[in-house]
């Protein structure tokens, strides 16, 4: 897939540098990446918003760049940082939506007071969109698109600016729509969640995919399943390097290791008067790795 | 084919009906509304011989089915700018003509008690014969369609709120309010008056006012006024369908 933005009397941005993924039916699949990644731009156009500059997108077999209108009703997607109706309640927005899809009302009627009490908005459900914090606004839109069920769910920063309660509630229900058969697309910026919701993530760097698997594959990636963490301060690089990776964090070094290593570093350590502390390797220190590798390369 | 043609506008009724409750929750703007065109007929009434009332009564409901466009523009911009609904329902079995129609018939209802009013303020002041009446109801359906047309396809071309509100308001007041839409055509430059009759608030006030004896137009005139109605309405409406199925995805 490519996507060459143009316009009159600046340069052309290539958004999309042949970017290439395969969800499978039933997968809750992550597409991580820095901001301007293309991970949005990638959504757009396999959610029929936006034509590729060249690429071919199949949906279900369908010919998504050929014929958005087909693919238009087993799909749906949750814009990002897009806002519900401020005059509409959260009961409205979500039963109009179902309306406007072709549900009947008793189906709407249902899946509304489904779908909002999955989302902990029920109680809520009365007052006007443009009363509550944005938070419970973003609740309302995920709300409206999981309550279609539809076969495929484009989900772009679908948790922004939700509580942790909030955005295990969105875990939790998309989980339940996978199990009934649903496939879901989704953009994140928290690793945690990808990491926990996501049966495969791809990682996209300046418009193609730099890395993908599950989460473990990609933290296997790192060099090492284990992290020991020492202050910057007082201690030399090259005394760790031996052990594993070394990583410079936010004034903090990271030894990216594997456990039968991790009481040689922690003694070399102690023997130097320096703390450590150990904890498994994260999906961010393997997303900031393969992120890295993949600007260094650029850039030559 | 027919199959086609209803699949073409399928969920508009149910889309129409939501974005009428945005609107009816918004209910102080229909108030406005309606107070608005209170205040310049009171302002007609004291100053203007009573002669002139029942044109000021045409115009304002002729204008304020045209203005129906501004807020359609307003409304079709902002929940696409600011709230990125488009995407929401452009990427739904809701078809992009049902979503530019069914915003227009949604903000229609918002209009329909300041019409109502002025209809039953005219009704007193001058009553209808029920042709004339038939007529009004005509015109200010096709004024409508016209203005929601223009306003859907304007506010596609629009990256940021703040830009619109000038252009809106100017567009829509300045072939509302300063052509013969609010007073008799014979009042406008003789020179002048085949464009008046070709734009369509001014062609479709000078219609009803002909039509309620209030003014006469001859008979070219009337079919002049009337062809171009029909022909703007036909035009804007199959450009807006064009139009929205195009811009329901960016690029195409």
């Amino acid at each position: 897939m490519k996507k060459v933005y143009r316009s009159r009397g600046r340069p052309s941005v290539e958004a999309l540098r042949g970017l290439d993924l395969e969800v499978r039916r039933g997968e809750r699949v992550a597409l991580l990446g820095r901001n301007g990644a293309g991970k949005t731009t990638f959504l757009k156009i396999a959610s029929t918003l936006l034509l590729p500059s060249d690429g071919k997108l199949e949906i279900f077999g369908i010919d998504a760049v050929r014929r958005p209108e087909e693919v238009r009703p087993l799909i749906a997607v949750v814009p990002q940082e897009g806002h519900p109706f401020y005059h509409l309640t959260p009961w409205e927005q979500v039963y109009t939506y179902l309306r406007s899809r072709g549900f009947t009302r008793e189906t709407a009627q249902e899946r509304a007071e489904t779908s909002l009490k999955d989302m902990g908005i029920f109680d809520i459900r009365d007052q006007l969109n443009v009363t509550l914090s944005g938070g419970q606004q973003q609740r309302t839109m995920v709300a409206t698109v999981l309550a279609t069920e539809a076969p495929l769910l484009f989900l772009d920063e679908p948790t922004l600016g939700m509580d942790p309660f909030a955005r295990r509630g969105v875990w939790s229900a998309l989980r339940k729509l996978t199990e009934r058969g649903s496939t879901i697309l989704l953009t994140t910026h928290y690793l945690d969640e990808a990491e926990s919701l996501s049966h495969r993530v791809y990682i996209v760097e300046h418009g193609h995919v730099v890395a993908e698997g599950t989460a473990e594959d990609l933290k296997r990636r790192v060099g090492g399943t284990v992290r020991v963490t020492l202050p910057e301060v007082g201690v030399r690089t090259e005394d760790y390097e031996s052990y594993g990776r070394v990583m410079k964090g936010d004034g903090v070094l990271h030894v990216i290791t594997e456990p039968s290593r991790v009481s040689e570093i922690l003694n070399a350590a102690l023997a130097r008067g320096v703390a450590a502390t150990v904890g498994p390797v994260t999906l961010e220190e393997a997303f900031l790795q393969l992120v890295g590798k993949a600007i260094e390369e650029d850039a030559r | 084919m027919l199959a086609k043609a209803s699949g073409a506008w399928k969920g508009l009724w149910a889309f129409a009906a939501t974005e009428a409750r945005v609107q009816l929750h918004e209910y102080l703007s229909i108030a406005s509304t309606v107070f608005v065109q209170v205040i310049f007929i009171f302002f007609v009434w004291l100053l203007a011989p009573l002669s002139l009332l029942p044109f000021a009564l045409v115009g304002s409901m002729v204008f304020s089915a045209f203005v129906i466009g501004e807020r359609v523009l307003d409304e079709a911009a902002y929940i696409r700018i600011d709230h990125k609904l488009n995407e929401l329902y452009h990427a739904s079995p809701l078809s992009p003509e049902s979503y530019y129609l069914g915003m227009g018939i949604g903000v229609l209802v918002a209009y329909l008690p300041t019409l109502t009013f002025l209809g039953l303020l005219t009704e007193t002041v001058h009553p209808l014969a029920p042709l004339t009446a038939g007529l009004l109801i005509l015109v200010l359906g096709t004024v409508w369609l016209i203005a929601s047309s223009l306003g859907y396809i304007l506010s596609t071309f629009f990256r940021d709120m703040r830009a619109i509100w000038p252009y809106a308001t100017l567009l829509f007041n300045f072939f509302g309010v300063l052509p013969p839409v609010f007073y008799p055509l014979g009042l406008f430059p003789a020179g002048l008056s085949s464009l008046a009759l070709a734009l369509p608030p001014s062609a479709g006030a000078a219609l009803v006012m002909c039509a309620m004896g209030l003014e006469p137009l001859s008979s070219g005139q009337i079919l002049y006024a009337a062809l171009a109605l029909t022909i703007e309405a036909i035009a804007l409406c199959s450009l807006a369908i064009y139009w929205s199925r195009r811009s329901s995805r960016e690029g195409d």
